[in-house]
């Protein structure tokens, strides 16, 4: 196969051929092309070193030759080998870090998928962490549990309750590793044709090597690699002007893990707009049938073998369990985090003051805590599901109204990252890990201008932040800050060096000079949280009569995180709310 | 039961509970301290913080086999923070300013630099298995770099720290030692005499630094830290290392034939003659050049490194490879040694020359992490061996598949290596033969440590010629014309023809460069184009040309 050289066209057959050559690179890296021994080679050859300079001292040469070769070329260079393999080597070596729950729940489903008969899936209940997830994702574990079958087959054993041997640790690891390289071919696919090579390449390896994935998969273990993968490619394939196959890919995400369902209102509008309608207005009946049949015939594949036995209730009562409460153990950094910080205030005062005011006595100590259940608020009117849901409801119209008059590309982008972060808001019972479906989208959109850069830059380092405390032993501490740190200077100081832009306007000024006190503040936060623990012990040796108050104070660091992250998350959010109904698009 | 994590671990306990008189003393049937005092000072420091940030790491006796995160994470951290403040800013002052990299450019540098950063036995041993083997090669490398500026006294007191730190050190002695000497007699009467007091002073009194706490009776306490530094009670080989001991101990019983007795002896034997080469490389233009050295009224030359100190890393690779082939006691990890300056003399040559320093240094490097496969096996670093080695072997750009003179041995190394690795995770051995793995292991590694030695004997004989020290003592830049002075303050030290070509290639790519290099390169025009496609192999001098008189010749025209 030859190196794509449709440099300009976007006609369809030309790129599903640019597609599958993603997927198998055969074409010649810049630096083979100078040295015809080494022509042949690539993924297929099996030996990495054929497609990489002899030595380091090329390195420099091969960027050159990269940037103007790039928007010719849709072959993996060097450079994208250098990430892919760094990048690599960096999450295996997190083999043997920590692990969560979550690391058991995919091999329980696993074991069931394996082991169980289709019919039992989503009723098998011998571990407290049931299949919970839509049926694409039980089908992918169960694909996943055929490999795992020839390496240790105790693995798949349903009883075979918390089962770490050191098998199942690499295989497991390895897995989310392998299936990473979806969202990897993505992202590189990415660069191509964007109007910014340059600054879309750093975009597309920040995403690769963001540090929510690394804490989030390849420490506390999750798939979110694979499906943001598989959103990227939807994304991709909107902007590429491929806008059925968009449709089906995602609504394949949403057969993996429902909690796409959240940027759903985007596509949908997206879709019927620029899909379904002609630019003058006028509906296109044949565009509208292929899409609806298409994400149809996704779902019956998805769940037709549960349709047909007349499973589909129980499999949505796994999917929507409506019996958790406002917050996540941890506050995720929302809207609900700042109004239930209100309130423990508001109580504080009315204590303090003797103010005559009937207070919800059961909510005094529950909030006190922030562990896992029903957080109810002492002061402030109590929050029910339906308010939520009205709020988020409300807010996304807002953005789809004016996607809906702007049916582009950029918009759409835009339009999926605020209903994320709608949801992320607003939403019941919301993950502090569900930042993300803020942070990928909005990531794409950094290099537009200043603005967008620095909504991204508090977005990106409140939302990172918030991911700190899934991660609690110590080795991983030094990991997740010493990581994000050096992501945090290699990302965003060169996107800073491209888009800066001087601040015009006092009010600009202001604004920027209280932006980056927040984002310094980060610092001063993390050894405010590292160091408290310590604080606190000594105290507590000293014999200090407040000891007791302040062992019950131990959330206090989580509270505090919790707070600051979500002020700078919800301004990014205004920041952005604001910049995309004022743009024209 | 536990391993060297408990006993750098424990000695933080005593060193910080126990008076300095019982260090050496006090329950050495628990990993006892046999390391030299600089070790047990550090040891008490790490022990002074833990034991404020929480005293339960190093409770004395109570703190044995700890195994807590944090404490763990607080060991792991010391060994980053002596890494910050004693390995690294000497590989930055190397790559900076070290004459070995002096004509290169900054990106190659830089590129040496991370070369040796990501070396992954060094990581491996001090991050993985959980040593502190980079500060003493941290100290051995700031000698060298004082060494080169000519700054021989801090060198010296570098060394003596280095050696206060590790007993390991030792392997670099003879050549440190040598090289001292020799540059003495360079000197002459007149400068060489009051320099060798000097240095003999600092020697002095940096080892009665080391030791005074221990001189407060003497010699009763003194005798304790020497007797468990160096312990010639054991046996000949420790566990299975790739040296000669060890492999040859398969076809003959060393240990049969001799007793304990004479065997540290033969060891010393085998090892003085070894290393002897290097010391005639040394010595010799030394003492040809008695004295050359020496100006009247000028003070600054004691204050320039030695001609010989072209041939000082090299030697230093020669010499300590033969302690660690033959001398008495020898672990597996002790490969760190020669490892290190084969290192720097791998990232100061060119990648491309065919069986070079550069080929060897990384077969030896990943020979060196395989030889120490069966110790990383036990302590669980499967998955950060091979990352690892597939990192550092991806960012040099290694390919051992590219034409070379050493692609054959490369290959069969490799591909025996691996053989030997899948069999170990296929076959159980059998029961006659539990070790046959380790064994296999030792014998490839010893092969290839073996033929290492045998190039570096060829290395060490090429360096000379080429360095021509017999002539550069007579063509110094001030007996020669002054309009060449210049390009021969410039040329003096480099000396290989890996590092002639380097110079050629890199200010060739630079475009021009000084005057002197405008010179070397009017020696091979016809060859510039061919050096700026990188990856063709250089044809700049042939294989027994030497390069410096060949650049001495062609600008005196």
């Amino acid at each position: 196969m030859e190196p794509a050289l449709d440099g300009g066209s976007t006609s369809s057959s030309r790129h599903s051929k640019r597609f599958s050559q993603s997927l198998t690179p055969t074409g010649s890296g810049s630096l083979r092309v100078r040295k015809p021994s080494n022509a042949s080679g690539g993924i297929h050859s099996g030996s990495m070193h054929k497609v990489i300079p002899d030595s380091m001292h090329t390195y420099g040469e091969g960027i050159k030759a990269v940037k103007e070769k790039d928007s010719e070329r849709t072959s993996l260079s060097n450079v994208d080998w250098d990430l892919l393999v760094v990048g690599t080597v960096i999450k295996l070596l997190l083999f043997p870090a920590y692990r969560s729950t979550d690391f058991e729940v995919h091999r329980n489903w696993m074991a069931i998928t394996n082991s169980l008969p289709l019919s039992q899936w989503y009723y098998e209940a011998t571990s407290e962490w049931t299949l919970d997830y839509p049926p694409f994702f039980a089908y992918f574990e169960y694909l996943l549990s055929i490999p795992a079958s020839f390496i240790d087959s105790q693995m798949l054993r349903v009883q075979n309750l918390g089962y770490d041997a050191w098998t199942v640790v690499a295989y497991q690891r390895t897995t989310v590793i392998v299936t990473e390289l979806v969202m990897a071919l993505a992202l590189r696919s990415f660069i191509p044709k964007s109007i910014h090579p340059n600054i879309q390449r750093i975009i597309s390896a920040s995403l690769f090597f963001h540090p929510g994935f690394l804490i989030v998969d390849h420490i506390h273990f999750q798939y979110n690699g694979f499906m943001f993968g598989i959103l990227l490619w939807s994304i991709l394939m909107a902007r590429n002007d491929h806008k059925l196959l968009s449709g089906i890919l995602f609504a394949v995400l949403l057969n993996f893990k429902h909690i796409y369902m959240y940027i759903a209102p985007a596509y949908f509008v997206y879709l019927l707009r620029s899909y379904c309608m002609t630019p003058n207005g006028t509906i296109s009946i044949p565009s509208f049938l292929r899409l609806a049949q298409s994400v149809l015939a996704v779902f019956a594949v998805s769940f037709g073998p549960f349709i047909w036995l007349r499973q589909v209730p129980q499999v949505l009562s796994r999917l929507f369990p409506f019996t958790r409460g406002l917050n996540h153990a941890y506050w995720a950094p929302n809207v609900w985090a700042l109004v239930t910080a209100l309130d423990r205030v508001l109580l504080k005062i009315i204590k303090m003051r003797k103010i005559d005011f009937e207070v919800d006595t059961s909510a005094v100590d529950s909030t006190s805590r922030g562990l896992v259940g029903d957080t109810s608020f002492a002061v402030i009117p109590k929050v029910k599901p339906i308010h939520t849901f009205a709020i988020t409801i409300a807010l996304q119209t807002v953005f789809l109204v004016k996607l809906w008059r702007n049916p582009t590309y950029k918009s759409f982008v835009a339009a999926i990252t605020l209903c994320g972060y709608v949801s992320f808001l607003f939403g019941w019972h919301v993950h502090e890990k569900a930042i993300l479906l803020v942070l990928v989208p909005l990531s794409l959109l950094a290099g537009e201008r200043h603005s967008y850069f620095r909504t991204f830059t508090i977005a990106s380092v409140a939302g990172i932040f918030s991911l700190f405390p899934l991660l609690f032993t110590p080795a991983e501490t030094i990991i997740k800050v010493v990581y994000s740190i050096l992501w945090c200077i290699l990302v965003l100081s060169p996107l800073s060096k491209q888009l800066y832009e001087f601040p015009s306007g006092v009010i600009a000024v202001a604004t920027d000079i209280l932006e980056r006190a927040y984002l310094y503040g980060f610092i001063l936060l993390q050894v405010f949280v590292s160091l408290y623990p310590v604080l606190t012990k000594t105290r507590a040796q000293a014999g200090d009569t407040a000891a007791e108050s302040l062992s019950k104070l131990e959330f206090l660091p989580l509270m505090v995180t919790s707070i600051y992250c979500a002020i700078g998350v919800i301004w990014a959010f205004l920041r952005f709310s604001w910049l995309y109904l004022t743009e024209k698009y | 039961m536990y391993g060297d994590y408990e006993a750098q671990r424990h000695w933080l306990e005593i060193t910080y509970h126990l008076p300095v008189r019982l260090w050496y003393k006090y329950d050495l049937q628990y990993w006892g301290l046999d390391y030299p005092p600089l070790t047990a000072y550090v040891s008490w420091l790490c022990g002074f913080i833990a034991h404020k940030i929480n005293p339960e790491w190093v409770a004395l006796d109570d703190s044995r086999g700890i195994g807590s995160a944090t404490s763990k994470v607080y060991m792991r951290f010391t060994v980053l923070i002596l890494d910050l403040l004693i390995y690294i800013p000497a590989l930055v002052q190397f790559a900076r300013n070290s004459s070995l990299l002096r004509h290169r450019s900054a990106k190659a540098k830089d590129v040496a630099l991370a070369t040796i950063l990501l070396q992954p036995a060094l990581i491996l041993i001090d991050s993985g298995h959980f040593q502190y083997n980079s500060v003493m090669l941290g100290f051995t490398l700031h000698s060298l770099n004082f060494f080169s500026q000519g700054r021989d006294l801090l060198g010296a007191f570098c060394f003596v720290a280095s050696l206060g730190f590790k007993q390991m050190a030792l392997y670099y002695a003879p050549v440190v030692f040598a090289y001292l000497l020799g540059k003495c007699l360079l000197l002459g009467w007149k400068s060489g005499v009051p320099h060798l007091a000097s240095i003999g002073f600092i020697t002095i009194a940096g080892f009665t630094i080391l030791f005074l706490p221990f001189l407060s009776e003497f010699p009763t306490h003194l005798i304790p830290p020497i007797q468990r530094i160096f312990p010639f009670a054991r046996g000949l080989f420790e566990d299975k290392v790739g040296n000669f001991w060890c492999a040859s101990n398969v076809f003959i019983k060393w240990n049969r034939h001799f007793s304990k007795a004479v065997l540290p002896k033969l060891a010393t034997g085998f090892t003085a003659i070894a290393f002897m080469p290097s010391m005639i490389a040394l010595f010799a233009p030394a003492i040809k050049g008695f004295g050359t050295m020496e100006m009247a009224g000028d003070r600054s030359k004691s204050c320039q490194p030695s001609p010989t100190f072209a041939l000082f890393t090299h030697a230093l690779f020669q010499t300590s490879l033969s302690f660690f082939l033959f001398s008495f006691q020898v672990h597996e990890k002790t490969i760190l040694v020669p490892l290190l300056p084969l290192t720097l003399l791998m990232v100061a040559s060119a990648p491309t020359v065919e069986g070079g320093d550069w080929e060897w240094g990384v077969l030896l490097n990943n020979m060196a992490c395989f030889s120490m496969w069966p110790l990383l096996r036990r302590d669980g670093l499967t998955v950060q061996y091979i990352g690892l080695l597939s990192l550092w072997n991806y960012a040099i750009g290694h390919n051992p598949l590219r034409q070379s003179s050493l692609r054959p041995l490369t290959l069969f190394a490799y591909s025996a290596a691996a053989v030997i690795q899948v069999a170990e995770l296929l076959i159980t051995p059998p029961t006659r033969y539990p070790d046959l793995f380790p064994v296999l292991n030792a014998l490839l590694s010893a092969g290839v440590f073996g033929l290492a030695y045998l190039w570096s004997l060829k290395r060490l004989v090429e360096i000379s010629w080429a360095m021509g020290t017999i002539r550069t003592s007579t063509i110094t830049s001030t007996s020669a014309p002054s309009s060449l002075r210049p390009i021969l303050e410039e040329r003096r030290y480099p000396s290989s023809k890996e590092l002639f070509n380097n110079f050629v290639s890199d200010s060739a790519a630079a475009g021009g460069g000084n005057d002197a290099s405008n010179h070397t390169i009017s020696l091979s025009t016809h060859d510039v184009s061919s050096l700026r496609k990188r990856h063709a192999p250089l044809h700049a001098t042939s294989e027994g040309q030497a390069p410096l008189s060949a650049g001495v010749v062609d600008l005196t025209e």
